[in-house]
């Protein structure tokens, strides 16, 4: 079966995954309803995403949706059972995901650093020019000036004696 | 430890083995080079290593030695170059690097996030570390990831000028500025194997002879003959 997933998204009560997707062999767009069983406020959102990405009933659905994905709609639904309102657990959900710049990551452990990536990661795959698209180019050279007029960056200016 | 100049030679002393890793000893041969990746987690060594060499790429995973090294055949002035790329395979996490990943290094891409301060900040660690090791080998320095904010594109960086290195803007999403920069260090890596003046080679050198001396056998044809120790031809 081909298909190709348009959205994603979940529904609170009963508690399920919403997949809008389209049957290729048909062409036609179809709804898949996905409950979602044994998952309280104290659950594992990145788990419990894994789980449902890998169970194989939905499988083969899920498989153009990113367990990124999965795992926010999980946390919007922990959320929710938190006795948060929506707009909290978005909110939350926002913080998680942004990068912090300040963040040394050389400290962080495997899970925690492996999180950080998949996020910078989303980024990387929009503006990745792949080998197999049209337009791609394997020596892609620009040149830009560094001469004096342009702008500091910052980041020397308050310990520049440290260099 | 102490800075370059008159103390290499205690430096030497420190009892760690530097040959530890695959077989460095080919690295003394002429047509080998050694070019290794230092910067933070997560500034895109990896990535920019692989979107250089595309599918041409067969990393090694030496868990053993926390190291990732990609192979790869370069023509240089019509001479065939056999380059060896070193990526960190999250030892930067140590906060250090093994002594042996900058031995017999020919030249270092040193690589900052241009999203992430921390990463710029803590260049001037990797590069201290770097020539505490290799106080001569060229080293580029790689702000990566502006396809994430090309305006930083429009900003000085004062820290590869404070040391006149080269500096790139580059992106592995989008491919800017990667193929030049490898082409480049791989170009200074064989320019300055061919006129290496770099104290710590002469003083490894000499320990060699030294050494060989010492045992009362020739092997002074040694270093160009470790046929076991060359890669697979690709």
């Amino acid at each position: 079966m081909t298909c190709t997933a348009k959205k994603c998204g979940i529904h609170f009560q009963p508690p399920s995954i919403i997949l809008i997707y389209e049957d290729q062999n048909q062409e036609k767009t179809r709804k898949r309803i996905m409950p979602i069983r044994n998952f309280s406020k104290f659950s594992d959102c990145s788990r419990a995403a894994e789980q449902l990405k890998n169970n194989p009933r939905h499988k083969a659905y899920l498989e153009s949706v990113s367990l990124r994905q999965l795992q926010k709609l999980y946390s919007l639904l922990k959320g929710h059972l938190k006795g948060q309102s929506l707009a909290q657990s978005l909110e939350q959900v926002q913080r998680e995901e942004a990068i912090d710049p300040e963040e040394d990551m050389n400290k962080l452990d495997d899970k925690e650093l492996a999180k950080r990536k998949s996020i910078m990661d989303e980024l990387f795959e929009k503006n990745r020019k792949k080998k197999d698209d049209p337009d791609f180019v394997y020596n892609v050279e620009v040149v830009f000036p560094q001469d004096e007029q342009v702008e500091s960056c910052g980041w020397d200016a308050e310990s520049d004696e440290g260099f | 430890m102490a800075a370059a100049g008159g103390d290499a030679r205690a430096e030497l002393d420190v009892d760690v083995d530097v040959d530890a890793g695959p077989g460095q000893e080919k690295y003394d041969a002429e047509e080998n080079v050694k070019i290794i990746c230092l910067g933070d987690s997560a500034v895109g060594k990896s990535k920019l290593m692989e979107r250089f060499l595309l599918d041409g790429y067969r990393p090694q995973q030496l868990s053993t030695f926390a190291l990732t090294l990609y192979k790869h055949a370069a023509s240089v002035d019509g001479k065939r170059v056999l380059v060896d790329f070193w990526d960190t395979a999250g030892q930067e996490r140590f906060q250090s690097m093994h002594p042996s990943y900058y031995h017999k290094a020919h030249a270092c891409i040193m690589v900052f996030d241009v999203q992430r301060k921390v990463t710029y900040k803590n260049l001037s660690n990797w590069y201290k570390e770097l020539r505490e090791f290799r106080p001569e080998i060229p080293c580029i320095v790689v702000a990566n990831k502006i396809d994430a904010d090309m305006k930083m594109t429009q900003k000085s960086f004062n820290f590869a000028r404070k040391f006149n290195l080269p500096f790139y803007f580059v992106s592995a999403a989008d491919g800017t500025n990667v193929v030049k920069l490898f082409s480049d260090a791989i170009k200074l890596a064989v320019a300055y194997k061919q006129n290496s003046g770099d104290f710590m080679d002469e003083v490894m050198r000499e320990l060699e002879n030294f050494d060989l001396q010492q045992k009362g056998e020739d092997f002074s044809d040694k270093e160009e003959s470790c046929p076991e120790e060359k890669p697979p031809s690709t």
